[in-house]
């Protein structure tokens, strides 16, 4: 039985100022899987995201989503970048960030109305924080703004789901809410991929993994590939990783 | 009031406003300096434009000029895209070279011309209304004043038909460019807004009031709402309440009106900044002295907590079990008082049941940070307010 390819990646090179951070890139993500994206700072792990989702442009390869380019499929994917990317001073409200993941659906120039609002709240119920619902983002705590990004998310009501560093200066208590909805969106058949940086909690919270540093090491079921051996590989020191059954 | 009077308010006004909603942006992406590029290298475009077609109000002008702002901007970006310097010394090295070419430009062939680097430096409000546009012979009103008022509706048009793009390519431009608002579109966008308006008003309040038109009002609402479209709102409204201020400042001065408006911005600014009410200097040292305050109280209701022994609770000793200086308990004293926080007993301190419930509460949220179970201590308490 072979799965759906959800997010397909041919031979993908991009660099900065013609120095290659990624290097001819081949991946294949089956549909309906919750996989990690793992390797050292600077392998690439930012960049192949947002190269897949067209904020960067390569300087080679191609990307598919279900077998189309991602400008066509853009509908059907939701992106959450890394919490430091944006100003959190920014004059705004909790809901209203949330209102923003409902910007591409309504395309230019048309203006969210009650049923987008209705959605976002929707979103904001689901991570906990329609309580925080009107509260300016500055007010919010790393975790609190966390979640706020993850409803963005949500509200997108996707097939694909991209998250850079979601657990990225949060408690506890946010990490294994965040997990728990991402285990609920792969139970919905959603393709999930995150940017992940805790190797002791790949084999907990992943069923797949891809290891990146500037070229793919090794992509497949964490139970298959998630060892010593591609960790060396991928970190290039001698790693190892107690994986608990 | 004289007509002239009432024009000049007037220009003064919509040129305030045609800067404000550009410059709001502006501040909100940390690109206030980009304006003052503009202000300046728009010159050559000027100067050029005005042999072209000898009209310094001509459409044409306006639009040659604002490209030259355009090339800043994309002159800036190329050098710093090299990796060899930093944004603020591109723009520094870009905006002089061009404003010195138009300088020269001048100097060599204007200056017989009604063209000179004060007009355009400083602009003169005051012979704003002795332009005047004259359609099949009939006296319309000044010139800027139709031309400011053109910008403005277009500018206001895009406002209203873009707000949600500005608005998410600003805050998250990786999120909108995924979702296919492609943020360098909107950057340009803005970029050439602010050019046309700087060019639009550069003839009736020059290019320095320019910048403080755009760059002062946002920066002051910025410091008084949580809101987009509030600080719009607000900016709009100190840019035109600083041009009729600024005029009659001028007015009772008998000095520059550019000068004044540009002043009562800055007097604006600060008088903000002191007295805003949770952003303001005042403010904020007032709520870090009640912190203070609080952070001792609770340290005070928790020593009570945790020693039962009556020697370690004795009024006379309390000074020495916290270590403070007599004036700092006598405050802490009578607010845990004053709160029902505390009784006397023979000299001995206890807590009441009040007093044990806060403490525990406060000690809950300290420990867990969890932001529900305090919501009502919020009022009473600064120390909770994050």
């Amino acid at each position: 039985m072979s799965k759906k390819i959800a997010v397909k990646v041919d031979d993908l090179t991009v660099a900065y100022n013609y120095k290659p951070v990624l290097w001819d890139i081949d991946l294949e993500i089956p549909e309906g899987v919750l996989m990690a994206i793992v390797g050292p700072n600077g392998a690439g792990k930012s960049t192949l995201i947002k190269s897949i989702l067209g904020i960067l442009n390569p300087i080679a390869g191609s990307v598919e989503i279900f077998g189309k380019t991602y400008k066509k499929q853009r509908h059907l994917v939701a992106y959450v970048p890394q919490k430091g990317s944006v100003d959190w001073d920014f004059p705004t409200t909790a809901l209203d960030v949330v209102l923003m993941g409902t910007y591409g659906n309504l395309g230019w120039i048309k203006r969210p109305g009650q049923k987008e609002k209705k959605a976002a709240l929707e979103a904001l119920e689901k991570v906990g924080m329609l309580p925080f619902k009107n509260r300016q983002i500055s007010q919010l705590s790393g975790g609190q703004q966390q979640r706020i990004f993850l409803a963005r998310a949500l509200v997108q009501n996707a097939s694909i789901y991209f998250m850079d560093e979601p657990f990225q200066g949060v408690d506890a208590t946010t990490e294994i809410a965040i997990i728990n909805i991402l285990k609920e969106l792969r139970k919905a058949g959603k393709t999930v991929i995150v940017v992940h940086h805790d190797l002791q909690t790949v084999p907990e919270y992943f069923d797949w993994v891809t290891f990146l540093n500037v070229k793919k090491i090794a992509t497949g079921p964490v139970k298959d590939i998630f060892n010593d051996d591609n960790l060396t590989k991928t970190y290039g020191i001698n790693y190892k990783v107690s994986i608990q059954e | 009031m004289s007509n002239a009077q009432i024009e000049i308010q007037l220009i003064a006004s919509l040129v305030a406003v045609a800067c404000a909603i550009p410059g709001t942006f502006l501040v909100l992406r940390k690109m206030a300096m980009i304006s003052d590029a503009i202000s300046h290298s728009i010159l050559p475009g000027i100067v050029i434009g005005f042999f072209i077609t000898q009209d310094l109000n001509s459409p044409l002008l306006i639009l040659l000029a604002a490209l030259t702002g355009i090339i800043t901007v994309v002159l800036v970006e190329y050098i710093q895209k090299t990796g060899l310097v930093k944004e603020d010394t591109a723009i520094g090295l870009v905006f002089p070279i061009l404003f010195s070419i138009g300088v020269i430009m001048i100097a060599k062939n204007a200056n017989d011309v009604h063209l000179d680097v004060d007009a355009v430096l400083l602009g003169e409000l005051a012979f704003a209304p002795f332009d005047r546009l004259i359609i099949g012979g009939a006296d319309v009103g000044p010139k800027s004043l139709w031309i400011i008022g053109c910008i403005l509706i277009i500018t206001v048009g895009l406002l209203m038909a873009f707000f949600k793009e500005l608005k998410i390519s600003t805050f998250d431009a990786g999120l909108a460019a995924s979702l296919g608002f492609s943020p360098s579109i909107i950057h340009y966008g803005l970029m050439t807004v602010s050019s046309v308006t700087t060019v639009g008003a550069f003839d009736a309040v020059g290019a320095i009031l320019v910048v403080a038109l755009m760059i002062s009002p946002a920066a002051t609402a910025y410091l008084l709402t949580n809101n987009l479209k509030r600080m719009l709102i607000y900016s709009i409204g100190f840019g035109v309440f600083s041009a009729i201020a600024g005029y009659w400042l001028a007015h009772w001065l008998d000095a520059s009106i550019a000068g004044s408006i540009t002043t009562m911005l800055g007097l604006l600014f600060l008088a903000v900044y002191l007295f805003a009410p949770s952003r303001g200097v005042i403010a904020v040292m007032y709520r870090e002295k009640q912190q203070r305050t609080e952070v001792s109280l609770l340290t005070f209701l928790l020593h009570l907590k945790n020693h039962t022994e009556e020697s370690e609770r004795h009024v006379n000793h309390l000074n020495e079990h916290i270590n403070w200086q007599k004036v700092r308990s006598k405050t802490v004293l009578d607010l845990a008082l004053k709160n029902n926080m505390i009784k006397f007993d023979k000299n001995i301190v206890s807590l009441t049941e009040k007093g044990e419930e806060f403490t525990s509460q406060a000690i809950d949220y300290i420990i867990t940070n969890q932001d529900s179970k305090i919501e009502h201590m919020k009022d009473d308490f600064f120390l909770f307010r994050g």
